[in-house]
């Protein structure tokens, strides 16, 4: 399943890399507007490396949510939705950053220490305390 | 028997103590929590009681945050339709930036606060709730969690949530300062375009109207981008976003009214020239664009092959 899903991985790199590289002989000046994305973002200029990058990057995200439950369809939408820079932020990361659930798995000594610093107004995990004023 | 019980349970109480003792000095380290609920102009109280409230599910304070902050900004939706877009189940709950593409995914502008009490009261004050993220557990056991300001009170130094299933948590200002200390002090408003944060800083503002082109919200863009121009006369960001999202929803005229005031305000801009160019020759103005289109060339920068193409563009069709 390993074996699998990391040739699966390196199928896709390269045929992103191939699709690139076809990309690379049609000229990139096209005539009429200018995006504002190239105004704005004018200082990092978007070589062929930085574009692979990104596109790695977002292919990267995209397993990764699949990999947490999320449903392919959805999965795709979701970070078709992302700028580059939330792209960059989050690619390799969707296990650690911090994830809001709200919601205690506590065991028993969890439980009372947290339960200790919420009445000292430490913590705010649990509602049914009168957290002090100062 | 009885002495190692009796041992395991006080090696237990010892690791208890310990931890508190850990817990207690790594808290008083960060001590004293600055008081400042005072800013010249804010008023005493604010509760903006006309935000709705969606009770949270297991883990989906996230979906349900959002939802709320959506719905008072006018979208339609709710934590059950926000699930699939923000929830990773896996981990049980929603990451942050999830957050802001679901925002944008249905037209809306999501705009991160600068850290700092001082924005979510200047939000606050202004009429827009504000979805925090805390820890309210502890820095070894994390209990990360999404709610919404909706208040606060500066005489008893208190801030109104609606959070988790509490439509009005009132918390004090030391422990909800310290719970979202934990969290970097990350704090989100979701805004209608058109509606600008109080709080705004240019560059971050634009980047945000960006994920909304990005989607193509253009009548979405072109109304934040009008707000940006509004606050930053001189932003060629602004200015030239503004004049690139009218083009795209074909307000022309809209269009080469915006990039002839980019021409005017940064004469050096080679830009601003070549998508009035464009805008012109697509209106039929041959003559002009054509000038513009020069002026562009010969400003140069690093767009100079896209000039350049512009300009044999419309020498071609206007000799046709």
């Amino acid at each position: 399943m390993l074996r699998l899903s990391h040739a699966m991985k390196a199928v896709s790199y390269l045929a992103i890399i191939s699709l690139l590289g076809v990309g690379l002989f049609v000229p990139i000046a096209q005539a009429g507007l200018i995006g504002t994305e190239a105004i704005v973002n004018a200082a990092d200029a978007h070589s062929d490396r930085d574009r692979v990058k990104k596109l790695l990057a977002r292919e990267d995200i995209r397993n990764q949510l699949l990999a947490l439950g999320v449903d392919p369809d959805e999965a795709g939408a979701r970070v078709q939705g992302m700028t580059d820079s939330e792209a960059q932020t989050l690619a390799g990361k969707l296990d650690q950053l911090p994830a809001g659930g709200g919601v205690v798995e506590a065991v028993l000594i969890v439980f009372l220490v947290l339960l200790f610093t919420d009445i000292m107004g430490f913590t705010d995990v649990f509602p049914f305390v009168n957290k002090p004023a100062r | 028997m009885l002495t190692s019980r009796r041992a395991e349970l006080g090696l237990r109480r010892a690791f208890l103590l310990a931890l508190t003792g850990a817990v207690l000095t790594g808290c008083s380290a960060t001590l004293p929590v600055e008081q400042r609920m005072s800013l010249p102009g804010l008023p005493e109280r604010v509760e903006l009681t006309e935000v709705p409230f969606y009770s949270q599910d297991d883990h989906q304070c996230g979906p349900a945050s959002l939802a709320m902050a959506l719905n008072w900004a006018g979208a339609r939706t709710t934590p059950e339709r926000l699930v699939p877009q923000i929830y990773l189940p896996a981990r049980h709950g929603s990451l942050q930036p999830e957050l802001l593409v679901a925002t944008r995914r249905l037209g809306y502008l999501g705009y991160v606060l600068e850290p700092g009490l001082d924005s979510v009261l200047l939000e606050l004050a202004a009429g827009h709730p504000v979805v925090v993220m805390q820890n309210r557990g502890l820095g070894w056991y994390p209990v990360w969690h999404y709610a919404v300001a909706v208040g606060f009170d500066a005489g008893h130094q208190e801030v109104i949530l609606r959070s988790g299933r509490q439509k009005r948590h009132v918390v004090s200002l030391r422990v909800f300062e310290r719970t979202w200390r934990r969290a970097e002090y990350w704090a989100l408003v979701v805004l209608p375009p058109g509606e600008m944060p109080p709080t705004a800083r240019e560059s971050p503002y634009i980047q945000a109207v960006l994920g909304l082109e990005q989607l193509g919200h253009w009548r979405a863009a072109a109304l934040a981008y009008r707000a940006a121009v509004a606050r930053w006369p001189q932003s060629l960001s602004a200015r030239m976003g503004l004049g690139n999202s009218l083009y795209a929803t074909g307000d022309l005229a809209g269009a080469q009214q915006a990039y002839r005031q980019a021409t005017l305000d940064h004469p050096t801009a080679g830009v601003a020239f070549n998508n009035l160019a464009q805008t012109l020759a697509d209106q039929g103005h041959w003559q002009e664009a054509e000038q513009a289109a020069q002026r562009a060339v010969s400003l140069g920068g690093p767009l100079l092959a896209s000039y350049k193409e512009t300009l044999r563009a419309i020498l071609a069709r206007s000799s046709q």
